[in-house]
């Protein structure tokens, strides 16, 4: 099985490594940085936003209305305004700790790592998703798998496979960034056996705070058709000059 | 029988040397004792292993939602999204008498989380009264009590305890995907915790009542997603189980019973193996016998080759000969049998009721996710009891056949001349 598994990773990085020399054109490009810089569009130094997800599954649909900070890549807060029942509710990450505040119960709870992939309020996004405990850039090994047209327009496509070490839940993830403006388009999630997890789509995309972004992420799982998750943001403003303390446990707890 | 001269020389030439008989004996009588014994605690061990797979926290038969094994989803509960009378269902499957408690019970998956330790659980709702009378995890609690309805109590497994860190009297926040889609979330106090043996329970299951699980996941009181079924005997599931899908059919559209032995074929499996094993235990027992009893009726008659040679010349037939050493065997065989007997009753009697306990030394042990405690509890079993005597019998007579046939071969010319 492990050797099965070498086996198939060596083929696979042969193959990308044909596929990488094979696009000299593209030799100037950096996978990492263009990675990088696209996990940190949402995010800058610091960020507000707002945004709306709407889930939507077999059982039940609703819509949460959510206020969004981060700052850096180890800070982020999420608190839901909406709906009233469960406004107050708070997702903090603080280094490398992940807590939820419960304002019905008023408890903090701190989510063990392996909870990391389960799900965010019964949506479609995972916590990490959320509050992105992990970077791409630094658990997967990323290549460039394809440079040209996709339905008129011209992308690159990125296949992230996770390093040795990497604690991760995905087998592999494939990237899809338009060259134009570095603006991602689509990302599809595979499962250790190779399998298509979840899909994300990009689409909407407005100026925000002074960047090109796509508005709207829609996130599909592959075994429940006709399921999906969409965020929206509302508004979206970046270095809006808050620090460390602003995501304490006491600020979880005590909003300001 | 003991008519016929050839029976009285057979009986008369086990006295000849009664500390040769005897030990033969003891031979044969042992490995009847080794074999109704060891048949006897593997069934011990047998019934306590479907016991405890039955009757620790599942029960003989499950009924749900035909869809809601095996992803045990929150929203396929009995009777679809309206739910059922549970009072009303609960009667109808109690209705047969071999049936001796029936409980309803709801499921969610969920975190709880005490102090800075937050763990992933099972929680199982539960109707306390009705619960200890169906399983027995919950009748002796390691620490504490059951939880009370309508106060927000639950019990916890030993080592779900251990690994919150909490004890009783203790606060637990315990948080649940409801089933409207919102985060259900509330205050619970540790008032009890139980111990089944089995980790994969103990880690994983927090039990509380089913009005305050339901309240948390959203869950109307109509909806519950099984009810458990204990019956008289296990082995009484299957034929019970029809009995109860023939009372709710049409009653309660889309509900699926199931036994035991349906959801544990492993369980299943692994009786009849046994069942195939208790004979490979009387062959390789008696095998072993066969030659010992071999060997000394092959001594006992060549040590009366004269007076086979005697027998023969004053005009026994070789017919004669044969019959004498068998009914020889024989009476080894029946005298054995009751030395056996007498060696295996008392000790059957005794560790039947009162099983030596060594659990002391090894602990308890899982097996096929149910778990057996190593005490050398004997069950009685009349067949294979039976089947080692007749094993027995044969075994005596099978390895006179040879002696037997050697003996009435003898030359008397030969033989008496050859002094």
């Amino acid at each position: 099985m492990g050797r099965m598994a070498r086996t198939r990773r060596c083929v696979g990085l042969v193959t990308l490594g044909w596929l990488a020399a094979g696009g000299t054109a593209s030799a100037q490009i950096d996978p990492i940085e263009i990675i990088d810089r696209v996990e940190q569009l949402y995010r800058g130094e610091s960020s507000r936003g707002t945004t709306t997800m709407e889930i939507v599954t077999e059982n039940w649909d609703r819509e949460i209305t959510m206020e969004v900070w981060s700052l850096g890549n180890d800070y982020s807060l999420v608190r839901i305004q909406a709906p009233a029942r469960e406004a107050g509710t708070a997702t903090l990450k603080a280094d490398q700790d992940i807590y939820n505040y419960l304002p019905k119960v008023d408890r903090t709870i701190k989510i063990p790592a392996s909870m990391m992939g389960g799900s965010w309020m019964g949506s479609h996004f995972t916590n990490d998703d959320l509050v992105q405990e992990s970077r791409l850039i630094n658990d997967y090994d990323i290549e460039l798998s394809f440079d040209g047209d996709r339905d008129g327009v011209l992308v690159w496509e990125f296949a992230l496979v996770p390093k040795p070490e990497a604690a991760v839940v995905w087998g592999r993830i494939e990237y899809r960034v338009r060259q134009a403006d570095y603006i991602p388009l689509a990302v599809s999630y595979y499962d250790e056996d190779g399998e298509l997890a979840r899909s994300m789509e990009f689409s909407d995309f407005a100026n925000m705070g002074g960047r090109l972004l796509p508005r709207l992420m829609m996130m599909r799982s592959a075994d429940k058709p006709g399921e999906y998750t969409s965020m929206r943001y509302e508004d979206l403003q970046f270095d809006v000059g808050i620090d460390e303390s602003f995501f304490s446990l006491r600020a979880l707890q005590n909003p300001r | 029988m003991l008519q016929s001269p050839w029976s009285r020389i057979g009986l008369r030439n086990l006295g000849r040397n009664p500390k040769r008989t005897i030990l033969t004996a003891l031979g044969l009588a042992v490995g009847f004792f080794t074999s109704v014994v060891m048949v006897g605690w593997t069934q011990g061990l047998m019934n306590e292993m479907v016991d405890n797979a039955t009757g620790l926290v599942g029960g003989q038969i499950e009924i749900h939602d035909a869809e809601f094994l095996p992803e045990r989803s929150l929203y396929d509960t009995i009777g679809g999204r309206d739910g059922i009378d549970v009072e009303q269902l609960i009667a109808r499957v109690s209705e047969d008498e071999r049936i001796v408690a029936v409980a309803p019970r709801v499921y969610a998956g969920g975190l709880l989380s005490s102090g800075d330790a937050t763990l992933a659980g099972m929680l199982m709702g539960v109707d306390p009264e009705r619960e200890v009378a169906l399983s027995r995890f919950l009748d002796d609690l390691v620490t504490g009590r059951l939880p009370q309805p309508g106060r927000n109590e639950l019990v916890v497994g030993t080592e779900m305890a251990r690994q919150l860190e909490s004890d009783i009297g203790d606060e637990v926040v315990v948080v649940a995907p409801g089933a409207d889609g919102s985060m259900g979330n509330d205050l619970f106090t540790l008032v009890g915790t139980y111990r089944t043996g089995l980790v994969e329970i103990d880690s994983a299951f927090a039990v509380l009542p089913v009005q305050d699980l339901q309240a948390l996941v959203v869950l109307d009181e109509s909806r519950i997603h099984e009810v458990v079924v204990s019956t008289e005997d296990p082995w009484l599931a299957e034929e019970l189980a029809a009995v109860v899908a023939a009372t709710l059919e049409g009653e309660t559209p889309g509900a699926e019973v199931i036994p035991w032995t349906e959801l544990t074929p492993a369980i299943v499996e692994y009786t009849a193996l046994v069942d195939v094993f208790y004979f490979v235990i009387i062959v390789i027992v008696f095998g072993l016998a066969i030659f010992g009893v071999a060997n000394t009726m092959l001594m006992a008659t060549y040590e009366r080759r004269r007076e086979f040679a005697v027998m023969l010349a004053v005009g026994t037939t070789p017919r004669g000969v044969v019959q004498s050493v068998l009914y020889e065997a024989a009476a080894l065989g029946l005298f054995s049998l009751a030395l056996g007997v007498a060696i295996t009753w008392p000790v059957m009697v005794w560790w039947h009721n009162a099983p030596p306990d060594l659990t002391g030394l090894v602990g308890d042990i899982e097996m096929m996710g149910s778990v057996v405690s190593l005490t050398m509890r004997v069950e009685y079993d009349m067949g294979f009891t039976t089947v080692a005597a007749v094993a027995l019998m044969l075994t005596a007579l099978l390895s006179a056949l040879y002696p037997a046939f050697r003996a009435s071969r003898v030359p008397p010319a030969d033989i008496l001349s050859g002094l």
